[in-house]
């Protein structure tokens, strides 16, 4: 979506530069919203709100690894906990937002293999989930899924 | 101008739909050509990415809630924090509820994602809004004819097929109105429409995965 | 009464003990049923999620000793009070959450976390029927049932199909399917739907090189789309930022309203930029 709007930005932000992962980006709600997110609460790390910048991975602890298994997916990503901070880059547009992790998720082993591509270069499996504030900086909710380069 | 400006909407479309087909054509890694009648410098324009310098849309920022106030473009929402906004909404505005709409299909207890611009008397002008937008990730317990009958989490939730709309994506592939693939037991991701008269949900993509275990 | 009308009233016992045996042991040994206690309205009644829990392991102890008194004892007054005034309560409050908590769950069957429904309110009210017919009934159904074997067969066929009718959606599984099975699949029908999705056009544009290039400039989700002559048309509004002035523009795409992300690899976009106001052409210079 649109470039350097809002809490989304181009390259050189303070929250990372160092290349993490890349793979597929969904979005979820959670922190007793409306509608079916009513339930959701704040997540596994407790603090998670649809309304702020936030995200959920898949190895935010053994607990959360056990219900996820990215590994399934030949995804071995590394451990990062509640609180860490990651820059996700939308790879057509090449627009970023910055994340704190603060649930567990995506089921990567529920989707392995799917892929998303931006004029050809495809990034394979869900391997993280962004807040709506989060997904909508840098795509549209009702797309639902783009590919992503994640950077700490 | 006089269709753009005054025709009936069928009148509109058919001037917007001219004017698009005289656009740059842009196709896999390079700009083929642009049309003679396109004010465009397809070259210029289209073969490096553009720069957005509007200084006005620096700090763009995010609303979330339910819809308590309709005024017009202006929308009441309370968080689900406690927090309070007004968001406009204008010609400008992108409005998904179920698909694209206008501010017209907006109702009153809705729920409501909004991306936008903060103005200075303290509304969100908004580029974008999404109603009672909802992705989650179920699994499929029952399939009839006219809805799915969907778990997620602990609850089940009755996800009703839309014949114009619902379509799928099988293990990635693109979108297709071809439902027939489903199965029960299959995990899907399913974007749709909260209803909140009676908390089902109005089914518009789903996604279905071929399970664990199947790496490329 | 009739003889089969006799033997059904006789027979009301045990059917009842099952309903109550099956609500009970799952409220009371239920593995979820700690942590969804606090998402039914009794929480809101009792204020409390961990006093909800206690309360409904409290009421399924409860279910379980009236379940050993219909089976165990000769049907009476006393057992049958009991169970008209438990279906009487269970409406009572089916009515109390459907009334003050639309969205909550009622906590009637462990692991039942759907919000209180029609389903729910039959089931009160057969556990209140029930208790009318223990009261009615004349002999202990151990002496009605081998007496009357087709009248008990169809006693446990008509219980078997309500249940079927009124289980909680946990335990509908096996039937969908098996009736998925018996009778096909139910959207068959769209095999034949060569309608592309716009959900497929819109992904076909935003994994394009067009995206990429245009997306800067676009500020709105999809704003309005339509097919014409073959192509459909997405609709974006956006701001241009020309001679210092931003303006804002609409972004206009055109696709192949019949191609789709699996058969066209490089698609052809269009893309044209409209003045917001004019609807003149809008020179774009990086």
């Amino acid at each position: 979506m649109a470039g350097s709007r809002g809490p989304a930005h181009h390259d050189h932000m303070a929250c990372g530069s160092t290349s993490l992962w890349n793979g597929e980006a969904t979005w979820f709600c959670c922190g007793n919203a409306w509608g079916p997110c009513a339930t959701a609460g704040g997540g596994a790390c407790g603090t998670c709100k649809s309304s702020k910048l936030q995200a959920a991975w898949p190895n935010a602890s053994k607990a959360c690894w056990d219900i996820t298994r990215p590994d399934l997916c030949g995804e071995k990503l590394p451990r990062r906990g509640c609180g860490s901070v990651m820059k996700v880059r939308h790879q057509c547009s090449g627009v970023s937002v910055c994340v704190t992790v603060s649930d567990c998720g995506p089921r990567t082993r529920s989707f392995c293999s799917e892929s998303s591509c931006c004029d050809g270069t495809c990034r394979t499996n869900r391997v993280i989930d962004l807040t709506p504030a989060a997904f909508s900086a840098i795509g549209s909710l009702s797309s639902g899924i783009l590919p992503v380069v994640i950077f700490e | 101008m006089s269709a753009y400006r005054t025709g009936s909407p069928l009148d509109r479309r058919r001037f917007l739909t001219a004017a698009a087909l005289r656009g740059a054509t842009v196709v896999g890694s390079g700009v083929v050509g642009a049309t003679a009648l396109g004010a465009v410098d397809a070259e210029a324009a289209f073969a490096a990415p553009l720069r957005s310098l509007d200084p006005a849309a620096a700090d763009g920022s995010f609303v979330e809630g339910r819809i308590t106030w309709i005024d017009g473009g202006l929308l009441e929402v309370a968080g689900s924090w406690g927090e309070y906004a007004r968001v406009r909404v204008t010609g400008a505005t992108s409005v998904w509820k179920v698909r694209a709409a206008t501010a017209a299909a907006i109702e009153t207890g809705d729920g409501l994602y909004a991306r936008g611009v903060p103005m200075p008397d303290g509304t969100l002008a908004a580029d974008a809004v999404w109603v009672n937008i909802v992705n989650l990730h179920t699994t499929v317990r029952g399939i009839e004819k006219t809805r799915l009958h969907l778990a997620h989490g602990a609850h089940e939730i009755v996800g009703h097929v839309l014949p114009d709309t619902t379509s799928v994506s099988y293990s990635g592939a693109a979108p297709t109105a071809d439902l027939s693939r489903l199965r029960i037991g299959q995990d899907a991701q399913v974007l749709g429409a909260w209803r909140p008269s009676d908390n089902s949900v109005e089914l518009v993509r789903l996604s279905v995965g071929p399970g664990a275990g199947h790496r490329r | 009464m009739t003889t089969a009308a006799t033997a059904a009233v006789d027979l009301a016992a045990p059917l009842l003990a099952g309903v109550l045996g099956t609500a009970g042991a799952g409220k009371l040994f239920g593995r979820r049923a700690g942590t969804s206690a606090s998402r039914t309205a009794l929480a809101r009644l009792v204020r409390g999620g961990h006093r909800a829990a206690r309360a409904l392991r409290g009421l399924g102890a409860l279910e379980l000793l009236l379940c050993a008194a219909l089976l165990a004892l000769p049907p009476s007054a006393a057992t049958g009070g009991a169970a008209i005034a438990l279906g009487a309560g269970f409406l009572g409050y089916l009515g109390y959450a459907r009334y003050t908590a639309p969205g909550s769950s009622c906590g009637c069957t462990a692991g039942d976390d759907g919000p209180v429904g029609g389903r729910a309110f039959a089931r009160a009210a057969v556990v209140l029927v029930g208790g009318v017919a223990v009261t009615l009934a004349g002999h202990p159904w151990w002496a009605t049932a081998p007496r009357q074997p087709a009248a008990t067969a169809g006693a446990v066929l008509a219980a078997v199909a309500g249940a079927l009718v009124l289980a909680p959606d946990h335990r509908r599984q096996p039937w969908r399917t098996l009736r998925l099975r018996l009778t096909g699949h139910p959207l068959d029908g769209t095999r034949a739907v060569t309608r592309v999705p716009v959900a497929a056009t819109v992904e076909l544009l935003e994994r394009s090189l067009a995206w990429q290039r245009a997306a800067p400039l676009v500020r709105s989700a999809l704003l309005d789309h339509w097919d014409d002559g073959g192509w459909r048309i997405l609709q974006y509004a956006g701001v241009h930022t020309g001679d210092g002035a931003a303006r804002p523009v609409m972004v206009l795409f055109a696709l192949d309203a019949a191609a789709g992300r699996d058969a066209v690899r490089e698609p052809a976009v269009r893309v044209s930029v409209l003045d917001a106001d004019t609807g003149e052409s809008v020179a774009v210079t990086a």
